[in-house]
């Protein structure tokens, strides 16, 4: 008896302690080698440019503008223009469902946004970031190729330059020839020139995206980071037709023509399995984007309604904080910047809607644009057909001016040269500059304005962060400090509790334990009489 | 004191099997409801995972045991001495009293425990069990059959494993209420349980009655069933510890277990019976039979057997089986039993002779009603073959 009793033990033990084992082997292994697809390394590709740009004969005689240049390029790559003339990287605009407005043209011409508000009135200094020369106002000719930059995503020399308030035309410095010469495939500065520094400056947007992805460690960003693979940008952005996949979710509505993780690391990336589960409901990028703007910091808020603040000259004053940025500008008012940031999280579909300038707000603060999403919408109904998912997102929160009579935002004329020309930053004037900026673009303005609280979601896509700074079980499953804590529409295993049922729970084992204790001295107390009897 | 076989092999590994996987699920069961931080939170639910599914594992082993060894019955709740058990607790516990019921082969469990273990078996284990898999495999509100939300799952789960717990802590402290307090504990490990001397008397009767059963159902013919009697006497008898037949706590046991017990003297008068053994001969009273001679108990013709037999033990202390005899009751009317006869020794000297009756009227009666049977249906037979020819 004994001796079975001893061999089931014996069986036992060793059936928990090797199923143990073995799932920790496959964990280790599988880090080991990466799951890939869609994929080839760079070692193992030939990365010599397919042709040599600086023989062409095309591109030898003197240019005298940047159309020319844009002349030589169409006439040997014939039908490329027209493929880029049909992108939003030309139009700024694309035509997108939103949800009660139905289909319309959406881009920076009609949307605001919470930073430098909108173009309309201060294209001039905007369209810097245009792949096209002379879009001043709304009078550019979206029609004629000419006036396509090839240059500005081509440029292999790193000499390549749009000038301030140009208009997306080049710096003067520019030796266009040279330029022409030495064309390629678009790296990360050619992206980064535009999609780091938007919003005035250094990763003021999108937190995720910023200069220091052109030279990183793997802390910074896995994908990027110089020691690593050093991808580009155009690796995940895979581009077709110059149509380049993924755009960004905090401006555009429908899910479509997106950029995944799961393009390269499949569905499926993790051995274990529980955590292949978790895709379901929650973004790759959830776990694996620890924090934000990691090198250098992010704009979190804007307050328009202390500008205009000038020194004893009349003159438009700076002050940074403590860390080297812009806490004030007379310019644009107050800000607060910081580094690391830890995302805010919210259940999304991929489905965003915008605030339009013509739409009258009906929340404060105003949601300048809203992520669609939330535990119980399962995608079934949806186009996507694709549950919600919990993503990170940086939330850039913000004051700026609006109509109190109309109960509208403005969009008032920033931008411009001289002063006396109605724009705010030369005349410090909130009310020429919304009356020229409305007026611009037809709309109404009674004349009053004020300043309301708006705030603007931004899901974070990069940044990815190397596995062992990913997130952890406690990240989410803790009792309070937990990262979605403010999640509340599900319950979370870990995180949430029925205080009624762990009440009575609780009390029944407190009671269970006392009951004992106190049964078993009185059997103690009871005997010992007996005893002395 | 004496010790009593109590817990089967499979019984007892059931029983520490689950104890083990039960604290290993409320370890890593609290630490996943952020209770508190041990194992760390992956790990946690790594092991619980596992250890849920060796409990499913463990959970069919132990229905096969108890519906193949009929243990299931152990469960049937009753509410005989349930009040008796629960005023022993808040009562006679601290005035000594004895325990009110007692611990018997079938019969394990205190009508409290019978309540409390069903109550485990039949809904707190399987809503565990359910909601457990609930919670593993459907917690995301995604396609099929699905759950609107973990919530629900996740607070009946969770306020079981509260219930679970509150019941160990009173399980284990209710394991020191046993002879000694640990006892129980020891029983549970062992297999053998320390009992009072009463206890195992009353032990022994459910252990022959059983046993008798089990001869019964065995029963081909009445001298197999008396070797039956005496083989699970024995191995009754082995399991308390008692070797001799003559052991008071034997006697005693024999009480009440359905065989008649007798004791005569070397005079042959009656010197003691049980009250099995003077209902089997009709009498109403122990008193009425006690002084007689035994001459009394058989006709005319078969005395004379019974005192050759009872003679032969006297001088030789031979132990008798007898195979089935007849008996003349108080009425005059007759009935059939097979019969033991052992010396009965006071400081090795024999006073007398003792022994167990068992009735087999019954059993007799209807064999001879299948015989009338099979006679009858032999004749019916022959009838047609004759016919034929």
């Amino acid at each position: 008896m004994k001796r079975l009793k001893l061999l089931l033990i014996v069986f036992m033990f060793p059936v928990i302690c090797v199923s143990q084992e073995e799932i920790e082997e496959t964990a280790s292994d599988s880090s080991a080698v990466l799951k890939l697809q869609n994929y080839v390394r760079m070692m193992d590709r030939d990365n010599t440019p397919p042709a040599d740009h600086s023989t062409f004969p095309q591109l030898q005689a003197e240019f005298k503008n940047a159309h020319e240049v844009t002349q030589a390029c169409i006439s040997c790559h014939t039908g490329r223009v027209d493929e880029i003339m049909k992108t939003n990287h030309w139009l700024w605009e694309r035509t997108e469902k939103l949800e009660g407005k139905g289909e319309l043209p959406l881009g920076k011409k009609n949307i605001l946004n919470n930073f430098c508000i909108g173009i309309s009135g201060s294209e001039k200094t905007c369209t810097r970031c245009h792949i096209g020369y002379g879009w001043e106002d709304k009078s550019f000719d979206f029609s004629n190729k000419l006036n396509v930059d090839c240059l500005i995503c081509h440029d292999n020399s790193g000499t390549y330059e749009k000038k301030r308030g140009g208009a997306g035309y080049p710096d003067e410095s520019v030796d266009l020839n040279y330029v022409a010469q030495s064309v390629g495939k678009p790296s990360k500065i050619n992206c980064g020139v535009c999609h780091f520094w938007g919003g005035g400056g250094n990763n003021v947007k999108h937190g995720d995206l910023e200069k220091a992805l052109l030279d990183c460690n793997r802390e910074v960003d896995v994908h990027m980071a110089s020691e690593g693979e050093n991808m580009s940008c155009v690796e995940c952005h895979i581009t077709d037709k110059h149509n380049i996949a993924g755009k960004l979710y905090a401006l555009s509505s429908e899910n479509k023509n997106r950029a995944t993780c799961t393009h390269c690391h499949t569905n499926a990336p993790h051995a274990d399995k529980l955590l292949n589960e978790h895709f379901i409901r929650v973004a790759c990028q959830t776990c694996h984007i620890s924090t934000y703007a990691k090198a250098n910091a992010t704009k979190l808020y804007w307050d328009w309604s202390t500008a205009g603040r000038l020194d004893e000259d009349g003159n438009p004053i700076h002050e940074n904080d403590a860390d080297g940025n812009h806490n004030y500008l007379s310019i644009k008012g107050t800000f607060v910047y910081d580094t690391d940031v830890i995302p805010e999280y919210y259940w999304f579909n991929g489905i965003a809607n915008h605030h339009l300038i013509t739409d009258t707000i009906d929340t404060i603060p105003v949601q300048m644009n809203s992520l669609s999403g939330s535990y119980l919408d399962k995608g079934k109904y949806q186009k996507t057909n694709k549950p919600s998912k919990i993503w990170p997102v940086k939330v850039h929160r913000g004051k700026q001016i609006f109509d109190p009579v109309q109960n509208k935002l403005i969009q008032p004329k920033l931008y411009a040269e001289m002063k006396g020309d109605s724009a705010y930053w030369k005349d410090f004037d909130w009310n020429k500059a919304s009356q020229a900026g409305m007026n611009y673009l037809g709309l109404p303005y009674s004349g009053k304005y004020d300043f309301v609280k708006t705030e603007m979601y931004w899901p974070l896509n990069h940044m990815v962060s190397p596995k062992e700074k990913a997130l952890s079980c406690k990240d989410c499953h803790s009792r309070n400090e937990g990262r979605l804590a403010q999640l509340n529409d599900f319950y979370l295993p870990g995180r949430d509790k029925n205080r009624f049922f762990d009440f009575i729970g609780i009390g029944l084992i407190v009671l269970a334990a006392f009951g004992a204790i106190l049964h078993g001295s009185l059997r103690v107390f009871f005997r010992k009489n007996h005893h002395l009897k | 004191m004496k010790k009593v076989y109590i817990y089967k092999i499979f019984e007892r590994f059931w029983h520490w099997a689950q104890a083990l996987l039960i604290l290993i699920l409320m370890i890593s069961g609290f630490e996943i409801h952020s209770s508190f931080n041990l194992l760390g939170y992956s790990t946690a639910v790594t092991i619980h995972d596992f250890a849920a599914w060796v409990f499913l594992v463990l959970i069919c082993f132990a229905i096969f045991w108890h519906f193949t060894t009929g243990e299931w019955k152990q469960y049937i709740p009753t509410t005989k001495y349930l009040k008796a058990q629960f005023d022993y607790y808040v009562g006679g516990i601290f005035r000594g009293a004895p325990h009110p019921t007692k611990k018997l082969v079938y019969n394990k469990f205190n009508p409290l425990q019978r309540l409390i273990y069903l109550g485990l078996k039949i809904l707190v284990i399987p809503i565990q069990v359910i909601s457990g898999f609930l919670y593993l495999y459907f917690h995301y509100p995604i396609q099929g059959l699905e759950l609107q939300s973990l919530e629900y799952v996740a607070i009946i789960h969770t306020f079981g494993a509260f219930l679970l717990l509150a019941f160990m802590i009173a399980h284990v402290y209710l394991t020191t209420t046993g002879y000694k307090p640990l006892s129980a504990i020891i029983a549970m490990i062992t297999g053998w349980e320390e009992m009072s001397e009463e206890e195992i008397k009353e032990r022994l009767v459910s252990d022959i009655e059983t046993s008798i059963l089990k001869s019964r159902a065995q029963l081909k013919s009445s001298e197999e069933y008396n070797e039956l009697f005496d083989a699970a006497m024995s191995t009754a008898g082995k399991k308390a510890g008692i070797t001799s037949l003559a052991d008071s706590r034997f006697k005693d046991a024999i009480e009440n277990s359905g065989a008649g017990y007798f004791f005569i003297s070397k005079n042959g008068i009656y010197n003691d019976v049980n009250e099995t053994w003077y209902k089997l001969y009709k009498y109403d009273f122990k008193d009425e039979i006690i002084g007689k001679h035994y001459r009394l108990s058989r006709t005319e013709e078969d005395f004379a057997e019974l005192e050759a037999h009872v003679k032969t033990v006297l001088q030789t202390g031979q132990i008798i089986n007898h195979g089935e005899v007849k008996r003349i009751c108080k009425d005059g009317s007759v009935g059939y039993h097979t019969l033991t006869i052992s010396p009965v020794y006071e400081e090795s000297e024999i006073v007398g002779i003792e022994g167990f009756i068992i009735d087999t009227t019954s059993q007799l009666l209807a064999e001879r009603e299948l015989l009338k049977k099979q006679i009858r249906i032999d004749k019916e037979l022959k009838k047609r073959k004759s016919k034929e020819d």
